[in-house]
């Protein structure tokens, strides 16, 4: 198969919520020698970003995204292995979490799959994940962007105490927190000194784009 | 006119004839646990007693003078009683932490539980005991998880969803199984003398499922509820805080006597009070919505009698230009946090304001 075959594959695994054929792809990518970098930006996540544009646009729905993003990680599990350290030196490291005392995480995992489809490096940090702890996984992990997030209202105050701890630390001047939720508002980011609160992840990572140019 | 009582006005409302100001009824269920014990009682004490339960919405309809009462517990009683793990913190809604559904297999080992036992059970005694109390003063409503809720409390909802679009034989089996719960659920209320009963479908909501997913894996067994909720003599009314609802279907198609809905003016295209009324669907159905159930926790007094003061006025515009009488009630579309740290003088602020700007008699 050519390059350009395989990253097709890659790009249409992900579309067309083929699993099999998202392994069977990368393998065939590093089979093939090409860039693993290049295979996850211009096959997997080309791929899930055709998937993004189509839920925003109401064409598909969450069950398809998921299905779609469990493709793409399932590629991405067999590509970023293979990609030499001194490659990914330059990719903004991002990291998703769902605050302590929360365990409600679809809204996460939308916004790491479309941060991922953006180009960035996504650290999981989880679910229920208490503020010092998250505070200091960003700092060891030199964590660019910390995405909090929330579904109920009693644990927004440690979204608060999350920035609290970051600009004890010295920390919060080396990183973007943005938050999300459904009891999250702008006022109440701008109260807790975040930078941004979103409800739709393509537009957190267009904000995240703009705000790193 | 003269002053209606609480049935009257609703009683008006439901029919769209002229009342005196638009019915209230702003969602304060767990946070109305502050009202016993000198605020003494737990979330965990407060909706693991069936006494406790009621006897806040008593407390509350004394102090608030609501124009109904819904016994909203919390959205993991069936998930609980089906064996799913549930986390009761001391002063947090209870939810779901250990989902029970870890392969295709266990949805088909899902079985309906003794509704008399567990946490269902307490919420039918519960249930029983507001009718009990609140009955001839307010027109009273059970809450209750519609099927594909329960099931994604259950199962987990991410699992869910994909396993509704790759493996969807084994969700319906699941589905049916909690439809016979929520069945079960149904008859039980139906003897306890409550009025109504409030769905909760809140997975038809376009940021979710589309058209073809929600009438596919919720509208055959939320219409065989909605009938049987009517059959066994109580009113059907739908809540769904959901963004972006699938209003056709839940308004238009199912015919709840009301329905409760939220709003994010953040969000494109979720549809505002004036709006949900401009597009008729306020026209056969009680529309409940939204004063931002956040400003109950974070706002002030005075805004959150802004507020009310803006949407009473947004409503009564609406609905004058629709040509209705009274097909609003003034809401929160969402449960106002049952946080410890929730303004009750706010609720009272909103009472207060929807009594002086929600009046329909200078309309």
């Amino acid at each position: 198969m050519s390059k350009e075959e395989i990253l097709k594959d890659l790009s249409d695994s992900v579309i067309n919520y083929k699993l099999d054929l998202a392994k069977s792809s990368a393998q065939a990518a590093l089979d093939a020698d090409i860039d693993p970098v290049l295979a996850i930006n211009e096959g997997l996540v080309k791929g899930m970003g055709v998937v993004g544009d189509n839920y925003e646009a109401r064409k598909v729905y969450l069950p398809q995204v998921l299905v779609s993003a469990n493709c793409m990680y399932a590629g991405l599990d067999i590509l970023i292995p293979a990609i030499p350290v001194e490659s990914m030196k330059n990719s903004k490291k991002c990291a998703t979490v769902v605050v302590e005392g929360d365990v409600h995480d679809i809204g996460k995992n939308i916004v790491k799959t479309m941060l991922t489809a953006g180009g960035y490096m996504v650290t999981d940090y989880g679910k229920d994940i208490p503020p010092e702890t998250i505070v200091e996984s960003a700092e060891k992990d030199g964590i660019e962007c910390i995405c909090l997030s929330t579904l109920m209202t009693p644990t927004m105050d440690n979204m608060k105490k999350t920035l609290d701890i970051l600009k004890e630390t010295g920390y919060r001047s080396k990183c973007f927190v943005t938050i999300g939720g459904p009891p999250t508002s702008p006022k109440f980011a701008e109260e807790i000194g975040a930078d941004h609160r979103d409800t739709n992840a393509q537009n957190c990572v267009r904000w995240l784009k703009e705000a790193w140019e | 006119m003269k002053e209606m009582t609480h049935i009257e006005r609703v009683t008006a409302s439901l029919n769209n004839e002229k009342v005196d100001r638009l019915p209230a009824y702003p969602i304060a269920c767990g946070v109305l646990r502050k009202l016993l014990k000198n605020g003494e009682i737990t979330y965990k004490e407060w909706c693991d007693n069936p006494e406790y339960f009621a006897k806040s919405f008593m407390l509350g309809q004394k102090k608030f003078g609501f124009d109904l009462a819904i016994g909203l517990m919390d959205l993991s009683v069936m998930a609980s009683d089906l064996g799913a793990g549930v986390r009761m913190d001391r002063e947090n809604t209870p939810f779901v932490d250990k989902p029970l559904v870890h392969c295709l297999e266990d949805y088909e080992k899902l079985e309906v539980p003794d509704i008399k036992k567990g946490r269902t059970g307490v919420l039918v005694e519960g249930t029983k005991l507001i009718a009990d109390y609140l009955n001839g003063e307010v027109v009273t409503s059970a809450f209750l998880e519609g099927p594909l809720l329960a099931l994604s409390q259950t199962a987990g909802a991410e699992r869910l969803f994909m396993d509704m679009f790759t493996e969807p034989a084994p969700v319906h089996k699941a589905m049916k199984v909690i439809t016979q719960y929520d069945s079960e659920i149904v008859s039980a209320f139906g003897e306890t003398g409550i009025e109504a009963i409030c769905w909760d479908y809140l997975w038809g909501n376009y940021a979710v499922l589309g058209d073809s997913e929600y009438a596919e894996f919720e509208v055959p067994y939320a219409t065989k509820l909605n009938k049987q909720t009517v059959d066994d003599g109580m009113t059907l009314t739908v809540h769904n805080c959901a963004d972006l609802p699938h209003l056709d279907v839940q308004v238009k198609q199912y015919k709840p006597a009301l329905y409760s809905m939220a709003y994010y003016p953040l969000i494109e295209e979720s549809p505002s009070a004036s709006k949900v009324i401009e597009d008729g669907y306020a026209d056969n159905c009680v529309i409940g919505g939204v004063v931002e159930p956040q400003l109950f926790m974070r706002g002030t007094v005075e805004e959150t009698r802004n507020a009310t003061k803006e949407l009473c006025q947004e409503v009564k515009t609406a609905l004058c230009k629709r040509g209705l009488n009274s097909t609003y009630c003034i809401s929160t579309g969402c449960e106002i946090p049952p946080d410890i740290n929730t303004k009750m003088e706010n609720i009272t602020a909103m009472m207060d304001a929807v009594k002086e700007y929600g009046r329909m008699d200078d309309v």
